[in-house]
């Protein structure tokens, strides 16, 4: 019963997302407050009915209940606990189900928090969420019901894909989808503003946590699919330029670009078009990811849905959204009033460019993703587009963009002072400087574009942390007085700092991978010792070994210094999945500092010796880190008590803090 | 300068910028892509020797020939016509006999395939979808 | 899933299968039933309606709340705006006392928001200047509270199956076996097989089950294994040739043939290879052979072996027909699976005979007990049951309340101690 109730909750949310698409945007239209209100106990409920529906089938999955059609093809009762639970959205119809769940789950968070809002504002950006919602439950109960049940049921489950089976897929799709579906707020904001025709500095400011917590959990969630890839493929790559890697890319450019034009919009009232522009594709970008990883459309290691139908369902709230806010967009903005005026050389100059380069740069990646299928479509031909397409244009693009980062928050609003600033810079320049020199000489005098790269990294995170120093007033005021301004600092200043230096410290991890990994690969046995990078990696021993649902050669390597210091053991594997027969490398990866030494096992060759595959990877672990960084500055900047401005108070009521937490 | 004139120059730095990517892409569109083939789409139009393509098809049954190091020879087949392919490295996973397998690189001189990159299929269920979607056309492979 | 865990199970079902005539005995399960393997089997479908229409309930509630409650005026559609600008102007205070900003560009900035603020103002007065519809605020909220009890339920009605329970898996396990489709059982032991491979006694259960369900070519796989365990035997080879006799619809292959063959080696008065050697003969249109063979085996059969009807029957049937060739007959297929019905009831025997040891090393097995008395009184061996019987209630303890349950189990089987 519970299935069928979880099935019931979920049409049901899909009448009531009916609803709160209608009502309040009707009431909007006709200055009806009763009508307006509406939608916030709509949005609240709707939440409560898609949480109850999900816990459902994921109670279906815990209990392996095999009367549901969508628990027998992809779980089994002998799986461990965690991925029964992580099962539940480990496939096609699951996930889309979390995928709505998230969407509103942001539908509540704007009608909890969203108190500060003007009411009709509030009213008709619910509406944009509900027509959202009702899009995807519908597509859902369409052609992807994860409630179609089976009679008699099987007494036993299909299995999840043994790739899937790992603690990655139970953090990855959730964070990714809480940042696709999070933009979904800054689009609803931005058709509301359309709709209404109203767009000023207060909305960009209304706009900007909801855009910046999507932000960061899209930055959480390429990272964790990053490392993800890099550890449980088995060949210690971290970005392939995959169609479905591109997907979750697009959004966060688009995404990152939006950041930095609403602070213009709300610090100087300009780049409003541009910012709704900017709004309305970043969420096409997402529902563009979503349409070309749930078609199937593309080849890659996430192609999981293979039906047609659900593609061309997709395509088609693609092209209604899309195409409809686009339609509202041209109409509108031709109504909306110019901003105030600046100077190219200053903190909105800066912005401005930073807005080019990403939305150039998106433009490439969107692109490179969309060729093949288009060649495909119009010629027949069948061509791939590669890491060497992207690294030839993303690359030479996005890196001037990363050398002038540091200028940006150090230029003053309206008139920026190039000269002044760039002084203050000196130091960190000099540094970065140096310590490119130093990686030339000490670490690879053959690899100049490693060392400045290296010295580019450096560069962002010591120009991120001058911000901090030259706004707390270091070397102008004494060091008691430098304290408090540095504390009374608002949060964003330390926000932003610290997301760019978490850029910088992710570009010194990819370009020393990039440039100076280096590799063995040998074919061993038992005994033998092969050298890497200063350390000797003995093979120590090959035994079998048996798992709940696997079985594995396990590979037993001695990893030590060359001076003889020892390090410990480094074990990889190579495992049979044997409900499907499924081999997997599991790699085994030791963490050194902040670099990595990665060992995967290969085939026997026929003189009874294994190939093994090592891998050095100089300071990878800051790819990653860095990403953490950025998430971290994310948060702070969140925090900042100007994101949480409240709602008017009504003044018969005693002046208290007004502010929503 | 004048206003106008500033905003002019600005504008055309974003022209000049934009039209610099598009003239990147539109390059690296021509000259980094690589074509998709099947064995038998070569025997009718030989590629020249160095040009990247991707080369698909099944693993012939019993050709694949491990050397005591890390290299491996293996012909790739659609049924009629057969390329062979040399490749140093892991072979992936679920690199076997008679199952789809792409790979990418490029010919030597020796009209031998050298490959970079072996991709296999990567689950029970799912074929690489040239190779599904050529073999189909052929009629040498069909979905279960 | 504990090893071993399906054979008792798997074991009972098939008594229940080969179960003839039902009487009394077979209902038992059905009294069962009731409340046994889902908690509120018949309350279900009407406890989903009630929880639907509550649900339906909340969510019609939901849109209603705002027209029900009265709530505080809206604030004029600018005070929110200036909330804002007050706070930007705010933030210009701090930034130019820290010095952060300049008191030049400061005041450039006040006099930015300023502006902003004014625009406020004057849009509100634009926008305040319309005043609402009453007919359609009514017209819009009685359909949206109609749309959403009608949308639901007549869209649920055409995706939902209403009618139909969660089945956990721990529940349908934990279930009575007897309840269980056979093909659930069988399902169960596959399972528990895949994993271990080698437990002979799981095979040599579900060999005959196999058998019985025409999955001859998993019986195969099973013989085959029983084979590879615990070693060959006359009978087990025939019973290989058996299946492969039901694979082939009927026909003696060759194949079928060379493993009849195998299994008189090893013994040669082995009755079922004889008498599908015959049939072989028989469907070359070799009847004299055939004939030949069959003789044979009645002269060499004891009086009360099974294979002697069959053999007649055969040897009647071929008689009748002549000489000409022809393809399986319905009887003879019918005799042969019946005969294996006497191999499986030998097999029973044994299985019985395991669980009857089983419980003597470990009597506190209730379930054990159940099984071994129904066991018992389906092989018609009511001394046994009761004596099974008293050995449990010894077990547990007269006043236990085990020994009560265990009791009126077997009353309802009509076997009873004093």
């Amino acid at each position: 019963m519970s299935i069928e109730l979880g099935h019931f909750a979920l049409v049901l949310a899909f009448a009531l997302a009916l609803v709160q698409m209608a009502v309040p945007i009707i009431g909007a239209q006709i200055k009806n407050d009763t009508l307006m209100r509406v939608g916030e106990p709509a949005a609240l409920t709707n939440f409560m009915l898609v949480a109850l529906s999900f816990m459902a089938l994921t109670s279906a999955y815990i209990q392996s209940d095999f009367s549901v059609l969508n628990v027998w093809e992809n779980s089994h009762s002998a799986k461990p606990l965690l991925y029964k639970i992580t099962g539940t959205w480990g496939n096609h119809e699951g996930s889309m189900l979390l995928w709505v769940l998230i969407l509103v789950f942001f539908g509540a968070l704007v009608a909890v928090f969203g108190r500060n809002l003007p009411l009709s504002l509030r009213a008709n950006v619910l509406g944009v969420q509900g027509a959202i919602s009702c899009a995807f439950i519908i597509f859902i109960l369409a052609t992807s019901n994860p409630f179609a049940r089976l009679d008699p049921a099987p007494m036993e489950g299909r299995d999840l894909n043994p790739i899937l089976q790992d603690i990655g897929l139970a953090v990855h799709p959730p964070l990714l989808y809480l940042g696709y579906v999070g933009f979904s707020v800054a689009f609803s904001f931005a058709i509301a503003a359309l709709i209404e025709g109203r767009l000023d500095a207060a909305w960009a400011r209304w706009v900007r946590p909801w855009t910046l917590a999507a932000w960061m959990f899209l930055t959480g969630g390429i990272a964790m699919g990053s490392y993800w890839a890099y550890y449980e493929l088995g060949w210690g790559g971290f970005w392939f330029w995959d169609p479905v890697e591109n997907a979750s890319l697009l959004p966060w450019l688009g995404g990152t670009a939006l950041l930095h034009s609403a602070l213009v919009m709300e610090k100087r009232s300009a780049l409003k078009i541009w910012t709704v522009l900017l709004a309305i594709l970043t969420f096409s970008l997402s529902l563009l990811g979503t349409f070309l990883v749930r078609s199937g459309v593309l080849t890659s290691v996430h192609a999981f849905a293979t039906d047609p139908a659900r593609g061309v369902f997709i395509l088609g709230i693609l092209v209604l959204f899309i195409g409809g806010s686009l339609a509202l967009f041209a109409w509108r903005a031709a109504t909306l009033a110019p901003g105030g005026l600046f100077q190219p050389i200053s903190r909105e100059g800066a912005l401005v460019l930073n807005n080019l380069v990403l939305t150039t740069a998106t433009a490439t990646v969107l692109i490179g993703t969309l060729y093949p299928l288009l060649v495909e479509a119009v010629t027949g031909d069948k061509i791939s587009v590669g890491a060497p397409f992207f690294n030839l244009t993303f690359g030479p693009l996005i890196l001037p963009l990363l050398v002038i980062v540091p200028f940006g928050p150090l230029l003053a609003w309206k008139r920026g002072d190039l000269w002044a600033v760039s002084q203050r810079l000196f130091g960190a320049f000099g540094a970065a400087l140096a310590i490119a020199l130093l990686a030339f000489v000490l670490v690879d005098r053959a690899s100049v574009l490693a060392a400045l790269g290296i010295g580019l990294g450096v560069w962002l995170v010591l120009g991120a942390m001058t911000d901090l120093v030259v706004k707390s007033g270091v070397g102008k005021a004494a060091p008691s007085v430098v304290f408090s301004r540095f504390k009374g600092l608002p949060r964003s200043v330390f926000g932003t700092a610290l997301a760019h230096a978490g850029i910088g410290l992710t570009t010194i991890g990819i370009i020393s991978v990039t440039t100076l990994e280096t590799e063995r690969i040998a074919a061993m046995q038992p005994g033998e010792t092969v050298q890497i990078q200063g350390y000797n990696l003995r093979f120590d021993s090959l035994r079998p070994f048996t798992g709940p649902n696997y079985t594995e050669d396990q590979a037993t390597f001695v990893l030590s210094r060359v001076t003889g210091k020892p390090l410990g053991e480094v074990v990889s594997s190579k495992r049979l999945y044997t409900a499907r027969q499924m081999p997997t490398t599991e790699a085994g990866i030791r963490t050194l500092g902040l670099s990595q030494l990665y060992v995967s096992l290969g085939d026997q060759t026929p003189n009874g010796k294994i190939v093994v595959r090592i891998w050095w990877k100089p300071m990878v672990t800051l790819i990653w880190l860095g990403a953490l960084v950025m998430m971290v500055g994310g948060t702070v900047s969140l925090l900042d008590r100007r994101l949480r401005v409240g709602a008017p108070m009504p003044r018969r009521k005693p002046a208290v803090e007004g502010r929503v937490a | 300068m004048t206003r106008k004139q500033k905003r002019l120059a600005i504008i055309a730095g974003a022209l000049g910028f934009i039209g610099a990517a598009t003239g990147l892409t539109l390059y690296a569109l021509g000259e980094q892509t690589s074509y998709f083939y099947m064995p038998g789409d070569l025997a009718e139009n030989p590629v020249a020797a160095g040009q990247r393509i991707r080369l698909g098809g099944l693993v012939e049954k019993g050709s694949i020939v491990r050397s005591d190091d890390t290299h491996v020879r293996f012909t790739v087949t659609d049924g009629s016509n057969t390329v062979s392919v040399r490749y140093n490295g892991i072979l992936p996973d679920l690199f076997r006999e008679e199952q789809g397998v792409v790979t990418e690189g490029v010919f030597d001189d020796s009209k031998m395939f050298v490959a970079d990159t072996v991709l296999a299929k990567h689950d029970e269920n799912y074929m690489p979808r040239e190779v599904a979607d050529s073999l189909k056309e052929k009629g040498v492979w069909q979905e279960n | 899933m504990e090893a071993g865990c399906c054979w008792d199970k798997i074991f009972s079902k098939n008594l229940r299968v080969g179960e003839r005539g039902g009487g009394q005995f077979a209902k038992w399960p059905q009294l069962r039933r009731v409340g046994s393997t889902f908690p509120g089997g018949y309350l279900g479908p009407m406890l989903f309606w009630i929880l639907a229409a509550f649900l339906t309930f909340i969510a019609a509630f939901a849109v209603l709340r705002p027209f029900a409650v009265r709530q505080a005026p809206a604030e004029d559609a600018g005070a929110h705006d200036i909330e804002v600008y007050r706070d930007q102007l705010e933030e210009v205070e701090r930034d130019a006392k820290r010095g952060l900003i300049g008191q030049q560009e400061a005041e450039q900035a006040r006099a930015e928001i300023g502006r902003r603020i004014l625009q406020v103002s004057e849009a509100a007065d634009i926008r305040d200047s319309t005043r609402s519809n009453r007919r359609v605020t009514q017209l819009t909220a009685a359909a949206a509270v109609l749309a959403i009890p009608l949308v639901s339920w007549g869209l649920y009605v055409f995706t939902g199956e209403p009618g139909m329970p969660a089945q956990p898996l721990h529940a349908r396990t934990a279930a009575e076996p007897a309840d269980a489709s056979i093909d659930e059982l069988v399902a169960r032991a596959e399972t528990h097989l895949a994993t271990n491979p080698d437990d002979a006694r799981g095979w040599q259960v579900l060999a005959p089950v196999y058998m019985r369900l025409g999955r001859f070519a998993d019986a195969q796989t099973a013989l085959q294994n029983i084979m590879r365990l615990s070693g060959e035997t006359a009978e087990l080879k025939a019973a290989l040739g058996e299946a492969m006799v039901g694979a082939a619809r009927g026909m003696v292959t060759a194949d079928a043939e060379g493993v009849f063959e195998q299994a008189l080696a090893l013994d040669p008065n082995e009755p079922k290879a004889r008498f599908f050697l015959g049939l072989a003969r028989a469907q070359e249109g070799a009847t004299e052979d055939a004939r030949t063979i069959w003789r044979g085996m009645l002269e060499n059969l004891p009086d009360a072996s099974p294979w002697r009807e069959a053999a007649q029957q055969a040897m009647a049937q071929s008689g009748g027909e002549g000489a000409s060739a022809r393809g399986p007959a319905a009887g003879e297929v019918a005799a042969a699976s019946d005969l294996s019905e006497t191999d499986r009831q030998a097999m029973i025997e044994g299985m019985v005979k395991g669980l009857d040891e089983k419980l003597r090393e470990n009597p506190s097995d209730l379930e054990g007990w159940r099984r071994l008395i129904r066991s018992y009184v389906v092989l018609q061996r009511p001394e046994a049951a009761k004596e099974a019987l008293a050995r449990a209630v010894a077990a547990f303890g007269d006043k236990a309340s085990e020994s009560a349950e265990l009791k009126g189990f077997a009353a309802n089987l009509g076997v009873t101690i004093e």
